[in-house]
């Protein structure tokens, strides 16, 4: 297990490293506003554990290992700046001073839920890239699934609109299958008829071809 | 003063709007019905006020071509207020609406229709709701006309100013929003800047144009931004935000009543949507339409006619020796026969028809039939959404191919508008079938009639179906609660159908029939009908005097019954069988029944569509009608 300040010392150098040139020690310092001195030590410590390759007066580039950690930690702070600014609602900065409190401390499960939950985005709030999990937790297939895979009595929140035809989609957000509604399949018409569907107050019937772009997550 | 009624569709508009005028409207529970601008003057408190009632829509994103509509409509009468309608009992959805009309400006009243079935499930807070909303909100049943006085109290008043409550977006929307308002952009229509920025983002047409390139541009980029960065559409997520809005709204101002038990209404709805009992409930009401259409008419008629005759006694021989000769002859019976034939011929039929397609869909179940019957018509190669224009069509072709606005493209509108004409007989055609093949040789070879025309739309569907290179249009339809039919509505709106045979097809039918007595009786029609007599007679096999009924089929379908009985000089309710033999009959219903459209079709089709399509339609479909005609006419001499 690495400790929160050496991950925090592993993702200040993926953020520095520029195509895979070597990161020099007294940048590293700038950056975390730290005397090179003790940033030297930690250099050491770290290629002791083979999460860096230390080179003297040229300075470090990640192992895999390394490049591992980094990645994951990136990962989740960009996530979590993600949810905090788009969800939350917090600020750019404060979302990111947030981010870096918690990204130490959240679950993996807790991260893959909010990738979801954010429909996959591909960019932190600045634009920088997210990077993808070295071993990506596969998603929960029961996360979140086409409206037209549930089965009669069946129960769910909309999470997004899984279409790329823009007249389509306006169509299904204007009968009102909006992200974040509750819904409910009351019955799948036979000879593969629409499918009836509860919302609210109101009752709908869609065709098979528009359940299948409607992703709902299963809950009761 | 004017005022607009805007609402989603359902919600129990088009019953208000008739209420608040006192004028009947055609409504019905499913879209495109309220397919005209519908509009009535109307006095309240000395204030003369134009109420415009706009076809249903569930948002103004301008979408589909009904809300494309409103949105224009609404903007072109620039009305005083706009009195929103809304389904108490799903508010949630009515707010949607709500909140676009007061971004966009709009003087709003609100009008919490179908109150008293809101009152049974929760308790909603009307000062509350208009408190959030800072518009006025008034409780409303169209049906009892509950609350439409104050409704239009508050109307005249003039005290509806525009809201300023504030839809909030996402932080990202709302930085473009006051990018826009800081570049102060115009649009030259006055709508505030941030409805219409709004409009921008979601791609309204109406309101895209309005803006300078340079500003469409800004937004273009945006909206590319936004979907990169979020990975989901502006629009999806401007619906998501005000679906939380309209949400946090109704869940402040409702309260619910514990939960009752199913209801005896719940548990009718649950039979008629499930499959299991809803199909064949289905089969029974379609058999039940045709049975009472021809068992209830034929009933009717004999008693019409009866009382007719009985009324008229020698009214008509006195008439004609008052006049004398044999031009007296001819302009009695003339006379005589017009009357016979509408009272006698249409009327019952056409009036047991229209009767019970109105309870139908005053009741809620057309939806329902449609449901239960897409994935058949997709697996025939129909596409689900043609289902309603269809069973429009049953009644009259004109509102038909009005309501195919519901599907996207005009090339698909077409095809379906060929099929509807082609394929799908209406109250006239069948008072044809009924009254030639049904009445003489039996409701089998009538239905045999609506088989081969059953057929014709499958195969005109498969073919179609073939020829159209993009993905049908699927279905997305609104299933609405079941309703007891007002007694009060049915009749008013069978009333405004059948209106037409009266005051339309009467005056035809008697000039037309005058001038033929008098041709017949001066031995000039004969004459006439000669040179077509190769397709009658020779195609056909029947005589050629039946190509009058043809002529007059094209200004109105059933005048094509009518008329055989005025050349044949029957009174109504003889039998044809005395003047044609059953093989005749057949064919004379079959080419009626595919026949081209009469004139009111072909005008609404030229209108949608072009003159050249419609000519080609007409043309296509007579082509169509002779080959069946002269197909059977050979089959049935083998």
């Amino acid at each position: 297990m690495v400790s929160e300040n050496a991950e925090d010392y592993l993702a200040c150098i993926y953020d520095l490293t520029r195509e895979d040139e070597p990161v020099k020690t007294t940048a590293i310092a700038a950056k975390l506003d730290l005397t090179p001195a003790s940033v030297t030590e930690m250099m050491q410590k770290l290629a002791a554990e083979g999460y860096l390759n230390y080179e003297k007066y040229k300075g470090v580039t990640l192992t895999s290992k390394g490049r591992t950690v980094a990645e994951r930690i990136k990962r989740r702070h960009r996530l979590l700046e993600r949810f905090l600014v788009d969800i939350v609602g917090m600020e750019k900065e404060q979302g990111h001073l947030e981010a870096m409190k918690l990204e130490h401390n959240v679950s993996d499960e807790t991260v893959e839920v909010i990738n979801q939950m954010l429909n996959y985005p591909t960019v932190c709030p600045d634009g920088d890239p997210i990077p993808c999990c070295e071993s990506p937790a596969t998603p929960d297939p029961a996360f979140s699934m086409p409206l037209s895979d549930m089965s009669d009595g069946d129960q769910g929140k909309i999470t997004h609109l899984a279409c790329e035809d823009s007249a389509k989609i306006k169509r299904l957000i204007s009968m009102g299958f909006v992200p974040g509604r509750r819904i409910k399949v009351e019955e799948r018409i036979p000879l593969g008829g629409p499918i009836l569907v509860q919302m609210e107050e109101m009752k709908v019937a869609l065709s098979r071809d528009y359940a299948s772009k409607v992703m709902v997550r299963k809950c009761d | 003063m004017k005022v607009v009624l805007a609402g989603n569709l359902n919600v129990g508009k088009s019953a208000l709007f008739s209420r608040i005028t006192g004028i009947g409207v055609i409504s019905a529970n499913y879209p495109g019905t309220t397919v005209q601008f519908e509009s009535a003057s109307v006095t309240h408190k000395g204030q003369v006020i134009e109420v415009f009632d706009l076809p249903g829509t569930y948002s103004l994103s301008g979408v589909t071509e009904d809300e494309r509509v409103a949105t224009r409509l609404l903007a072109e009468k620039d009305p005083d207020c706009v009195i929103a309608v809304l389904d108490a009992t799903r508010l949630e959805q009515g707010l949607v609406l709500v909140l676009q009309l007061i971004e966009l400006g709009y003087r709003v009243i609100v009008a919490l229709n179908f109150m008293d079935q809101a009152r049974k499930r929760f308790n909603l807070d009307v000062k509350r709701l208009e408190d959030i909303l800072k518009v006025p909100v008034v409780p409303t049943v169209a049906l009892s006309g509950e609350g439409v006085g104050r409704l239009m109290d508050i109307v005249v008043s003039e005290s509806v100013r525009r809201s300023y409550y504030v839809t909030r977006y996402d932080s990202h929307i709302e930085a473009f929003l006051e990018e826009m308002a800081a570049g102060k952009v115009e649009t030259g229509s006055g709508f505030p800047i941030r409805g219409a920025s709004i409009k921008l983002l979601e791609g309204n047409p109406y309101f895209t144009k309005q803006f300078s390139p340079s500003v469409k541009r800004l937004a273009d980029e945006y909206r590319k931004e936004f979907r990169e960065q979020h990975f989901e559409d502006v629009e999806v997520h401007i619906a998501r935000d005000r679906y939380g809005e309209a949400g946090k709204i109704a869940s402040e101002v409702v309260d619910w009543l514990p939960k009752k038990e199913m209801t005896t209404k719940d548990r009718i709805s649950e039979f008629t949507l499930r499959p299991r009992t809803g199909i064949p409930l289905l089969i029974g009401v379609l058999l039940g339409i045709f049975l009472s259409v021809v068992i209830i008419g034929g009933e009717l008629e004999t008693l019409i006619t009866g009382a007719y005759n009985a009324l008229v006694g020698d009214a008509f021989d006195q008439l004609a020796a008052l006049i004398g000769g044999t031009a007296g002859q001819a302009i009695a019976s003339g006379i005589n026969l017009s009357i016979q034939a509408i009272l006698a011929i249409v009327i019952p039929y056409i009036l047991v028809f229209y009767l019970i397609l109105a309870v139908l869909e005053d009741s809620g179940y057309l939806p329902r039939a449609v449901m239960l019957l897409d994935g058949l018509m997709v697996r025939l190669g129909l596409h689900g959404q043609a289902v309603i224009p269809m069973v429009v069509g049953t009644g009259c072709n004109v509102p038909a191919i009005l309501a195919t606005r519901t599907l996207e493209s005009k090339r698909e509108r077409l095809i379906l508008s060929t099929i509807i004409v082609m394929a799908v007989p209406c109250s006239a055609q069948t008072v044809i079938i009924i009254g030639t093949v049904g009445q003489h040789s039996g409701i089998l070879w009538a239905g045999l009639i609506y088989l081969t025309l059953l057929g014709l739309a499958l195969v005109l569907g498969r073919v179609l179906h073939k020829v159209l290179k993009e993905e049908p249009p699927s279905l997305v339809i609104e299933i609405p609660e079941l309703s007891m039919p007002s007694v009060r509505n049915v009749l008013l709106k069978t009333w405004l159908r059948v209106k037409d045979f009266f005051v339309i097809a009467f005056p035809l039918l008697l000039v037309g029939s005058l001038v033929l007595e008098l041709l017949m009786e001066y031995n000039i029609l004969n004459a006439l009908v000669d040179p077509l007599s190769f397709l009658t007679v020779w195609l056909l096999g029947l005589p050629p005097v039946i190509i009058v009924a043809l002529v007059f089929g094209v200004l109105r379908k059933e005048m094509a019954l009518q008329i055989l009985f005025v050349i044949f000089s029957l009174s109504a309710g003889a039998d044809l069988g005395t003047v044609l033999t059953s093989e005749q009959l057949f064919v004379f219903a079959l080419v009626m029944a595919t026949y081209m459209p009469c004139i009111g079709v072909f005008a609404a089709l030229t209108k949608e569509f072009g003159l050249k399509e419609a000519v080609a339609v007409s043309l296509a479909s007579i082509t169509l009608a002779f080959l069946l005609g002269g197909a059977a006419h050979f089959l049935l001499s083998l």
